[in-house]
């Protein structure tokens, strides 16, 4: 039995008064405080973890001396630390506690930021970026020196991002101005605590750091929802589900759906209102709506007087909503952790089971969901691990800590290596960040006067003018917000030629934003579905897309760009041992198991270690599919780099398609016949070099490797954000990011910034990490199976085409058609004119 | 090997040899670098430089690459080279600003005088550098050449009129695909050239700033491709 630490009676007899005691968890935090150790608090949601971090502080603050800041709490988001402060001040005011607390966000108004340096609070409630601005003030030191606590909330979603790198170098900095400082983390359940653990002892060398886990209440009662309907070969839409849902949705008090992508939502939602015969109130909540009616939903939550949500990753944290009595992932759970957050969602309370039924969109995602299943029931954890320090994130925090005081290099390459992610920096990088602040880091010297960092004369680091600390206020942060266009609904009907009537009249309702690349592929007329309705795409002006309410029933523009999370490394084995076990089958539904006996039957499974690869002609093509079950991301970066080898091996690639679980790619030559013959070795194929030669290539021109590279060039400070209503006024005067790209790596390909751009790239769009591991795997691992026709396993990635985006030369490609009709034309006279988009 | 590959595909049209653009009666070679060449003339015409436009940045704090002007000059030595042109016009902004001809690095200073000493050079001067400057070559507001009009900004109602000014792209949809590049663009009176430098963006033909230049009949569409331009019909061309 431990000792029980001593509470002031003030606390608890407001225990006492509540009927209520503290809990173990509770105390062990404070244990640790009273031994001068930090802590990492790892414990299910509804555990009281809130109440678990302030215990120290209101026992520290309870005799009421305390002049200046005291503890420093840093949520994810902004509107977690106002709900910590709500349900903060509450036992506050009941103990009548001397403690001050508030918080600080973007939205504080600035008089009461200002005030908040000079006249702290005893808890200061805030977010990393807030923290960022608040180191880089000159008198940090002032606010910082009376420092005692730091608590980290939800720890385990900020360290797998830049977010939570640029918050580990605050810390480190944070560290050095209050050494006396501890840090107690909370966090839910993670794969690898110890890492978590290593992650907020880094800051504080010489201090211990207990690991306080807490194992969860009852075990969260999980199903599959048992359907009636046929089940879809491909697709994310879960059409057939709708009925049985809204059935489920009728018997509980408050159900939370959760799907994976801001389409999904949509489509999601439509589907329910068009069965809601008894018009049940059911809201949308995702980050493209417009923040109003995104917090009209939570109001309407918090208040109870919903049935349902249908909502994205917006609402994985936070705020307790309360009588949520069910959650419902809707597609592909992609992960055991996200899917026990997730279910955590719902009942708040430790010792009653969380309630969750999983609905599958197509047949992979019955497999994967079954894997989900049994993980979950297992409690696997397969969290992301914390990430190592991009230099994108260090060259942002070397400017603010220039912007707080003169440095000098020594001593804040010193100060760096104290935050987890940059722990084994080498010092050369250090140095090269710091020129690339100072002048761009280019070889070629060619900004010297115009340095943003200048040499004092006993050598340390200054800014070169005030300008340049406006310039990283503004620039803080490591979100980088896709370009947004804000969609606002205009009246007007279409003609014939899908051009509206009218010229584009002002005014009408901003419906949200949507990211501008969108509309880039859209044309006058074309039909998406956004809100909840479907609309006409009518043009753009001003940054805006006019768009009108349109009449067809079914969208023209599948918006489904995938969504953020592939599916786990850990799932994705589940998956690939269930198929190898027929023994296992009984539990899938019959549609399912008879799917998988009918793939044995006419060709093979896929195995457990190996790499199945299908080749069969159909119509005029051949298709090659092969079941790598490794994400889409992954599998993108696969058929970009298969379809330049099998150029190369003229086996005339002409597109591929990816999914989840498998990618297709069709072409002109026969693959069967060039595999048979040897031509055309599927060792040499997928062998790992494409990671050389092949990759360097095409990182030359890719997209996503340009997308990246913007968000990196952001962070870093090389090009300038976009700020709301700036565009208009000409003050940014911005110069394409793509154009840059190609400028330096061309010339720089080792630049910082380049390299940044590959790291994130590795494991972000590009997922090369995991394409290798792949790779490594099924080396000399290929079974090839020839076929005549589709196999059954294909079905689904074949009918993606057309539904997922296509990839392939698509560039010089679509041009080559071009310039060949333009040559019939020439040759034969007038053709068949059309002018439509295409011949689909 | 490749005989039997090729058996197996159906048979295209093929359209690889470089295409000539006849443009008022004068054949010119577009290079897919964005340079056209006139044969007739020996003449190189390239339009819209912009160089030292990423250098322009640095004195805001922006410390964008320095090479972008460097690369310019290596596309075009080769285009030089490749086509033996004795003379080449550049049809203003040659310079992102008048500033340029005096940041230009060490390097890329001593690459533009042999260039200059190479061929005869005619800057004409845009709204980006008005003004005439001390480099090799002479500085011109126009040029009168083989009876075309050579000039930075294309106007309206001309003929024989090659200019730049407007950084032209073609955006084209076929079958399911889409491809958006830089282009020359012409209706057999006014030829607007694509941008050349490194650092240049570009423009949609199909957006305002070239309503009322071009006469839909008889346009001519060239697309920049990787090795080759393609000439495109102009029904393909879309908006964005």
């Amino acid at each position: 039995m431990l000792l029980k630490p001593d509470l002031p009676p003030v606390i608890s007899n407001w225990f006492a008064q509540k009927g209520w005691a503290p809990r173990e968890h509770q105390l062990a935090v404070l244990r640790s405080w009273q031994a001068d150790a930090s802590a990492l608090l790892i414990a299910p949601t509804g555990a009281g973890k809130t109440l678990a971090g302030f215990l120290p502080t209101l026992v520290d603050l309870a005799e009421g001396n305390f002049e200046g800041l005291h503890t420093l709490y840093i949520s994810p988001l902004k509107a977690l630390a106002v709900d910590v402060q709500r349900n903060l001040n509450a036992p506050l005011l009941e103990m009548n506690l001397p403690i001050r607390a508030e918080t600080r966000t973007g939205d504080t108004p600035a008089s009461k930021r200002a005030r908040q340096r000079t006249n702290p609070p005893h808890v200061l409630l805030t977010t990393p970026e807030q923290l960022c601005l608040l180191i880089s003030h000159p008198h940090a030191n002032l606010l910082f020196g009376s420092l005692k606590r730091i608590v980290l909330d939800e720890l385990h979603a900020l360290v797998t991002s830049k977010r939570g790198e640029l918050l580990s170098l605050a810390l480190a900095r944070v560290a050095r101005l209050a050494p006396d400082m501890k840090i107690t983390a909370l966090s839910a359940t993670v794969a690898l605590p110890d890492l978590l653990r290593d992650w907020i002892a880094q800051p504080l060398p010489g201090r211990e750091t207990q690991l306080l886990v807490t194992e969860g209440g009852a075990p969260p009662v999980l199903e599959i929802l048992e359907t009636e309907q046929r089940l879809p070969w491909a697709g994310h839409s879960a059409n057939y589900a709708h009925h049985e849902l809204y059935e489920v949705i009728k018997q509980h008090k408050t159900t939370l759906l959760f799907v994976n992508t801001r389409s999904q939502a949509e489509m999601l939602f439509q589907g329910l209102w068009a069965v809601n015969d008894d018009l049940l109130p059911i809201a949308l909540h995702h980050g493209s709506l417009s923040v109003e009616q995104r917090r009209k939903v939570e109001t309407a939550m918090v208040a109870g007087s919903l049935k349902a949500v249908v909502c994205t990753s917006t609402l994985d944290l936070g705020i307790d909503w309360g009588d949520v009595d069910l959650v419902v992932q809707v597609g592909a759970p992609k992960g055991s952790s996200r899917m026990l957050q997730r279910i955590g969602r719902a009942n708040h309370r430790l010792d009653e089971p969380s309630k969750a039924m999983l609905v599958p969109s197509n047949r992979f995602e019955v497999l994967e969901c079954e894997a989900a299943l049994e993980a979950v029931a297992e409690r696997q954890q397969d969290s992301e691990d914390p990430v190592d320090g991009g230099y994108d994130v260090l060259a942002q925090h070397v400017l603010g800590m220039a912007c707080a005081a003169p440095f000098a290099s020594d001593a804040l390459f010193d100060e760096v290596r104290l935050a987890w992610p940059f722990r084994d920096l080498p010092r050369q990088q250090f140095d090269r960040v710091v020129e690339f602040v100072a002048t761009g880091g280019y070889a070629l010297q060619a900004y010297e006067r115009y340095a943003r960092l200048k040499r004092t004369e006993d050598g340390k680091w200054r800014i070169a003018n005030a300008q340049v600390a406006q310039q990283y206020r503004l620039n803080i942060g490591t979100i980088v917000e896709e370009p947004m266009v804000k969609v606002r609904l205009i009246r007007g009907r279409l003609t014939k030629k899908g051009q509206a009537e009218r010229p584009l009249g002002a005014g009408g309702r901003v419906l949200g934003e949507m990211e501008e690349y969108f509309f880039g592929t859209l044309l006058p007329g074309d039909t998406f579905m956004f809100g909840g309705e479907i609309l006409a795409f009518q043009g753009m002006r001003d940054n805006e897309a006019y768009v009108t309410r349109a009449q067809a029933t079914d969208p023209k523009i599948p918006s489904y760009m995938g969504g953020k999370f592939p599916l786990s490394t850990y799932l994705a084995a589940r998956v690939r041992r269930i198929m190898d076990d027929p023994s296992s089958w009984d539990k899938l539904p019959n549609q399912v198991s008879d799917w998988l006996r009918l793939q044995r039957d006419v060709s093979v499974l896929p195995g457990r270690d190996s790499l199945l690869v299908e080749t069969f002609p159909r119509g005029t093509h051949n298709y090659m599919v092969c079941y790598p079950f490794e994400g889409r991301l992954a599998h993108q970066t696969l058929g970009m780099l298969l379809t330049r080898r099998l150029e190369r091996a003229r086996a005339r690639p002409l597109g591929f398609v990816a999914s989840e679980y498998a990618l297709g790619i069709w072409g002109l030559g026969d693959l069967s016949a060039l595999i048979r013959t040897g031509r055309l070795s599927l060792d040499e194929l997928f062998s790992e070099d494409m990671l050389g030669e092949d990759l360097e290539d095409w990182l030359d021109e890719s997209a996503l490797m340009k997308r990246t590279f913007r968000n990196c060039a952001i962070i870093a400070g090389l090009i300038e954000r976009r700020h709301p209503g700036k565009e208009k006024t000409g003050r940014q005067i911005t110069m394409s990011s793509d154009l840059i790209y190609d400028v330096l790596y061309q010339h720089e390909p080792d630049h910082i910034l380049i390299q940044a751009t590959r790291r994130d790239a590795a494991r972000g769009l590009l997922d090369i990490g995991r394409l290798g591991d792949m790779l490594r795997r099924i080396r000399e691992h290929i079974v090839h199976q020839p076929l005549e026709r589709i196999s059954p396993l294909a079905v689904p990635i074949m009918l993606d085409i057309g539904r997922e985006p296509i990839y392939g030369e698509a560039r010089e490609s679509a041009m080559a058609d071009a310039a060949d009709e333009l040559m019939r034309e020439a040759l034969s006279g007038p053709g068949p004119a059309s002018r439509s988009r295409g011949a689909t | 090997m490749a005989e039997q590959e090729l058996s197996q595909t159906p048979i295209r049209a093929q359209s690889t040899e470089t295409p000539l653009l006849r443009f008022a009666g004068k054949n010119f070679e577009p290079l897919p670098s964005g340079a056209l060449f006139w044969h007739a003339e020996q003449t190189l015409l390239v339009a819209d430089l912009h160089l030292e436009k990423m250098s322009s940045f640095a004195r805001r704090g922006q410390m964008l690459p320095p090479y972008d002007t460097g690369m310019t000059l290596v596309r075009l030595e080769a285009d030089m080279r490749r086509t033996g042109a004795s003379r080449v016009v550049s049809l203003g902004d040659s310079f992102h600003r008048d500033e340029g001809t005096t940041t230009l690095s060490e390097m890329d200073r001593a690459r533009l005088d042999a260039m200059t000493d190479m061929a005869e050079w005619l800057w004409l001067s845009g709204n980006h550098d008005p003004r005439p400057h001390a480099l090799g070559g002479r500085c011109l507001p126009a040029l009168q050449l083989g009876g075309l009009t050579l000039t930075h900004e294309p106007q309206r109602g001309a003929s024989g009129l090659m200019a730049g000014h407007l950084h032209p792209a073609a955006h084209i949809h076929i079958d399911g695909r889409s491809s958006r590049r830089p282009c020359f663009v012409h209706d057999n009176r006014l030829m607007i050239l694509p941008a050349y430098g490194s650092s240049t963006g570009s423009i949609n033909i199909l957006s305002p700033a070239f309503v009322g230049l071009l006469h839909w009949p008889g346009l001519e569409v060239v697309m920049l491709g990787k090795d080759r331009v393609y000439p495109v019909s102009p029904k393909r061309l879309v908006r964005g």
